[in-house]
């Protein structure tokens, strides 16, 4: 038993180092990585689907099939849900945007649910990008509807005595830039957890089974049923993930509607 | 020491999650009819706590 744990541990240390992103060729900084490989598939096949998606659904208005029904299942969600739900009657200069941060999203978390594939999404590279891009948005339509001073001066809530404006500003300044930065780490964090979570669980169903296949005795026999039970919260928690993938690119697209609708607000 | 400071981390997504569950059971009894606009406000809330929780996770082990 004691050295089942010793393997563990040392296999643990594998898996996690597998997550970080390896450069395929250039370094890290410039170059080619793993995840970029990753991420570009996801945006390939998101790309093929919603093309496929516009071709079967061109010069009718009736979806016909499981594809397309479905399909219009999901952007009618981020149209309803996410767009008209916090953005009210502005939807729909912004739906085009928001529509393809939740897919670009979504392909991304889904393509690291497939065995041995990884997810576009988990390295805080990618997810920086576009939390950036996303950021980028809002301010630029913060500026085209009031102008870059006025802006710039209505972070800070209208009305309030000249020092405390000032504070309030401060802070409120300081809280944009950090929505940046949660919104990035956000997604990474729960891409890159959910994955170590399902390999821990991997690993620990071949450890257990592993003795049994060895050489056959009781004892192996017992902790080879113990597999089963990892087994079962492997699956669990794969469907968890599934749950997750799709949540996450729901908050991330409803957050970037909310801080565009904030930015774009008159008055408080 | 990590795996302390997680746990601790643990104790308050915990608690949010607790809370959460108990405002949304308290007001589904109270109004069932809008109880799918709840859930969706549940499932959000929790995500929102549980992504404070994996930031924790993923220091620990970092």
């Amino acid at each position: 038993m004691g050295e089942a744990f010793e393997e563990v541990s040392n296999e643990m240390d594998e898996l996690i180092e597998s997550f970080f992103t390896t450069p395929i060729f250039g370094d890290k900084n410039i170059g080619f990585t793993v995840t970029m490989f990753w991420f570009l598939l996801a945006c390939i096949i998101m790309l093929i689907v919603v093309f496929a998606y516009k071709k079967k659904t061109e010069g009718t208005l009736v979806p016909h099939g499981v594809f397309a029904n479905g399909m219009e299942f999901i952007v009618d969600y981020v149209r309803d849900d996410v767009c008209k739900g916090a953005l009210g009657d502005s939807w729909k200069r912004h739906f085009p945007f928001l529509a393809t941060v939740f897919f670009v999203v979504m392909f991304g978390n889904y393509i690291g649910m497939l065995p041995t594939w990884k997810a576009g999404t988990g390295t805080t590279g990618v997810t920086g990008a576009i939390a950036l891009m996303s950021f980028i948005y809002f301010i630029a339509m913060g500026v085209r509807k009031k102008g870059a001073f006025r802006y710039i001066k209505s972070l800070a809530p209208e009305g309030l005595p000249a020092p405390i404006a000032a504070i309030v500003w401060v802070i409120e300044l300081f809280s944009t830039f950090l929505r940046l930065v949660t919104l990035a780490v956000r997604l990474f964090c729960n891409m890159f957890a959910g994955h170590v979570v399902m390999g821990v669980f991997a690993i620990m169903t071949t450890t257990f089974v592993a003795p049994m296949i060895n050489h056959f005795s009781a004892a192996a026999l017992g902790t080879g049923a113990m597999s089963i039970l990892w087994m079962v919260l492997l699956l669990l928690i794969y469907v968890v993930e599934l749950l997750v993938s799709f949540i996450q690119a729901y908050i991330f697209t409803l957050l970037s509607a909310v801080y565009i609708q904030l930015a774009e607000a008159e008055g408080h | 020491m990590n795996v302390i400071g997680y746990g601790m981390c643990v104790i308050g997504a915990a608690l949010g999650i607790a809370i959460a569950a108990f405002a949304v059971a308290n007001s589904m009894a109270r109004q069932p009819e809008v109880q799918s606009r709840l859930f969706t406000v549940f499932i959000l809330a929790s995500a929102f706590i549980e992504a404070l929780c994996l930031i924790g996770f993923v220091v620990a082990i970092m």
